[in-house]
């Protein structure tokens, strides 16, 4: 790689202690150019897909609606926007199961068999203000695309006794099969970068730090090759779970440790997913609402695996007969990746803005929760956890209910990045008994 | 919904790492074969008798146990054939098989099955067992007639009658060459004739990640320090008692052994000083057997004070720009 041109950079990354070498299986889908989706019969858009307060529904049963209109709103910080993503009429408001086994609030729209475009503006990109760009990601309805769909907005309003120096874009991936991020840098790589240099200019920072890892080489030319901007940094990170995890990735890129328990902010930094970017710049460049987005489809057990541009609220089960469907039954569908991931009851759920890929296993890794044993404090889970805590005695007191206890080991501190159960020889639902004692936990700290 | 049926739901991560405890315990077997091999090469029928009635009572021993616990027997994890190997190499090859036998009743039976099953034994059970039978000695000295009858011949004995090489370094007497030492001399246990085929076992733990390297190095570390400060050869300590499989096989144990980085070097050390009083201060034999057993009762509370600081805690964290722009 050529080292002079402007925006790249050596290879100077701290690595983070902990973390494991996960098989990628991304062979699947990475090298699938991003395909569009055919129309569905039915979206489903639920009014809560991001972490914050409800969206209120704006239409009612029998209205017709356009591709692009504003449904569902609140006056809450904390929130974003939801729009229809195409044009139909709705036939029903109601609870409808979601990606996280819940069933939440929905309005379901029946989809014209005809679409128009969708009506871009052309904004100057150079004219827009600080204001108008945060207005544009708040009214686009823009929630991190990597997973955590947190509103946009209220990332790029941080508190102002908070300064931030640096911006740090995501683009490692670092979870098995999903390739939506690989093929938007790929495919994407200008509008990623005007993205970043408009939340850049939101943030006024000097600096921005691409991290991708070394496993997607040919993204990080493509970026490279597209990039003017010598602030705009590079990196490239040693390809490692949990190397996303914002935690992780701020250690690894900058050598700052956020502290327990605190945000980016804290340490002057904010993260933004790869998708994010090039969603801020079509919502400050054509006032595009955040319709659609790339889900990766990909497993073993889909027999043709690609990376669609979908609508969100589509169904999973047009995705999977978009990609011929499942080869062999019984399935586990993970929406997600497989180390987070949630794993499906109903395809009826439908892709929601943080929806990252979907991820098909095969009869022979879809297995039910497995018998396991005592743990035989093997330490594989102390070495690989990558927030230093430990979880074999955190299994031991959350498994026994001993809430105050497992507070002392720290549980808290856990990220649920899944590495203790995948590499746990006794097969301890590791990840699961954290998930579970960590309300009974903020209920007993509370107290 | 229709397709429930077809789904398989259950919590994340839905990756698993293929190693199981079953493989881990077998792979300690395997580590035992080159000194198992080697015992059998020196004392033949003997040790395999011995091995032989170590493994089934073990396996007898776990099987009552589970079944008076009403639990799940589990023989697939190899743990009660693997504490049963480790008993027989403890012994002698003209032990009693009956005193094996308890030992590894107590083993298996008190030592790991009552104290919940493996997982929760606070002392390595195979040590468990061989140190009780040392301590009830005297009992033995009583009951030794009443077993008599029970004695197998298995011809003549008269190669294992010569001292063990920890004796003669404990008499003064001319001791056979470090170099014949480490590759194999009989006497003593089972598992004290080779260094060598214990290392070569040691190796195939490294490799396949089983164990790490903080206990035996601190362990043999402190011996090698402490040995040369007492104006001894600290090579014929090494290789000689219970010193290579304690090292490498017993303070190892992933149940009794700290799981904190510095709790393991506390641990080693504490366990190389210990063997050092005992073989330089007390009876020649068992150092290593009681030190690690002492050590082991300390795991809990090493563990509680050599805990490291979870990310995020380590200090405070300087913000660059804060000069800058403040």
């Amino acid at each position: 790689m050529n080292l002079n041109k402007p925006g790249v950079n050596k290879v100077e990354v701290k690595q983070f202690l902990g973390g494991i070498h996960v098989p990628h299986y991304k062979s699947f889908s990475e090298h699938k150019a991003i395909k569009e989706t055919s129309l569905p019969e039915e979206i489903i858009i639920p009014l809560l897909q991001h972490t914050g307060a409800p969206n209120e529904p704006l239409v009612k049963v029998g209205d017709k609606v356009k591709a692009g209109q504003k449904i569902g709103a609140t006056d809450k910080f904390i929130s974003a926007p939801v729009h229809a993503s195409l044009s139909g009429t709705v036939t029903a408001i109601e609870p409808r199961p979601f990606m996280t086994g819940q069933m939440i609030e929905s309005i379901v729209i029946a989809v014209d068999k005809d679409q128009d475009g969708l009506e871009l503006a052309d904004n100057d990109l150079d004219s827009v203000t600080k204001e108008d760009i945060v207005k544009a990601v708040r009214e686009a309805g823009i929630v991190g695309m990597g997973g955590a769909a947190f509103p946009t907005s209220v990332k790029l309003s941080p508190p102002p006794d908070k300064m931030v120096d640096a911006l740090i874009i995501n683009g490692c991936e670092c979870e098995p099969y999903l390739t939506c991020d690989h093929r938007i840098m790929l495919e994407m790589p200008e509008q990623l970068l005007q993205g970043v240099k408009l939340l850049m200019k939101v943030l006024g920072v000097e600096k921005a730090y691409i991290c991708i890892e070394d496993n997607k080489d040919d993204a990080i030319e493509a970026v490279r090759q597209k990039n003017d901007n010598p602030n705009i940094i590079l990196l490239r990170m040693p390809t490692k779970y949990p190397q996303g995890s914002e935690k992780h990735l701020v250690k690894a890129a900058l050598d700052r440790e956020i502290p327990s328990g605190g945000l980016p902010f804290d340490v002057g930094t904010l993260i933004q997913n790869v998708g994010t970017c090039v969603a801020v710049y079509e919502a400050v460049k054509f006032n595009k609402p955040l319709i659609e987005r790339v889900v990766a489809v990909t497993g073993q057990n889909i027999k043709e695996p690609q990376n669609l541009m979908v609508k969100i609220g589509t169904p999973l089960s047009h995705l999977i007969a978009e990609c011929d469907g499942i080869i062999e039954e019984p399935a586990k569908v993970v929406v997600g990746g497989p180390m987070t991931g949630k794993a499906q009851e109903t395809l009826e759920v439908p892709v929601v803005k943080g929806t990252t890929g979907v991820v098909v296993l095969p009869p022979e890794m879809a297995l039910e929760d497995m018998e396991y044993f005592d743990c035989v404090r093997c330490c594989k889970c102390v070495e690989h956890c990558p927030m230093l805590i430990y979880p074999n005695q955190i299994s031991i007191y959350c498994e026994a209910g001993m809430v105050k206890e497992a507070d002392e080991w720290n549980t808290m501190d856990c990220i649920e990045c899944g590495i203790c159960a995948y590499v746990c020889p006794s097969k301890r639902p590791i990840t699961q008994l954290v998930q579970l004692t960590k309300p009974l936990i903020r209920d007993l700290v509370s107290k | 919904m229709s397709d429930t049926e077809k789904l398989v739901v259950s919590s994340s991560p839905h990756l698993k790492d293929e190693r199981t405890v079953s493989t881990a315990m077998r792979d300690v077997f395997i580590a035992l074969m080159p000194i198992t091999l080697v015992a059998i090469y020196f004392y033949q029928i003997y040790a395999v008798f011995l091995v032989a009635v170590c493994l089934i009572t073990a396996v007898l021993t776990e099987l009552l146990f589970r079944k008076m616990l009403n639990k799940k027997p589990a023989l697939h994890d190899w743990s009660a054939l693997l504490t049963g190997l480790f008993v027989a190499l403890l012994f002698t090859a003209t032990s009693p098989w009956w005193k094996a036998a308890i030992a590894t009743f107590i083993a298996v039976g008190i030592a790991k099955e009552l104290m919940g099953g493996l997982g929760w034994n606070r002392f390595n059970p195979a040590l468990f067992g061989r140190v009780s039978l040392i301590i009830l000695a005297p009992l033995f000295a009583y009951v030794d007639g009443w077993f008599a009858p029970l004695a197998v011949n298995l011809g003549s004995v008269d190669v294992f009658t010569q001292a063990t090489p920890l004796a003669m370094l404990h008499m003064g007497v001319e001791m056979p060459s470090i170099g014949q030492l480490f590759l194999a001399y009989p006497g003593g246990a089972l598992s004290e004739v080779s260094p060598l085929a214990l290392l070569i076992g040691a190796a195939y733990l490294f490799y396949r990640g089983h164990i790490n390297w903080r206990i035996p190095v601190s362990i043999l570390a402190t011996v090698v320090v402490l040995t040369l400060i007492a104006g001894q050869n600290p090579l014929y300590h090494l290789f000689t008692g219970g010193m290579m499989i304690g090292a490498f096989f017993m303070a190892t144990d992933w149940v009794s052994s700290p799981f904190t980085d510095k709790g393991k070097l506390i641990f080693g050390v504490g366990i190389g000083i210990l063997i050092v009083v005992f073989r330089l201060g007390l009876s020649p034999t068992e150092g290593v057997a009681f030190a690690i057993l002492i050590m082991n009762a300390f795991v809990p509370l090493i563990e509680r004070k050599t805990s490291r600081p979870q990310f995020g805690k380590i200090k405070a964290v300087p913000v660059p720009m804060a000069e800058n722009k403040g």
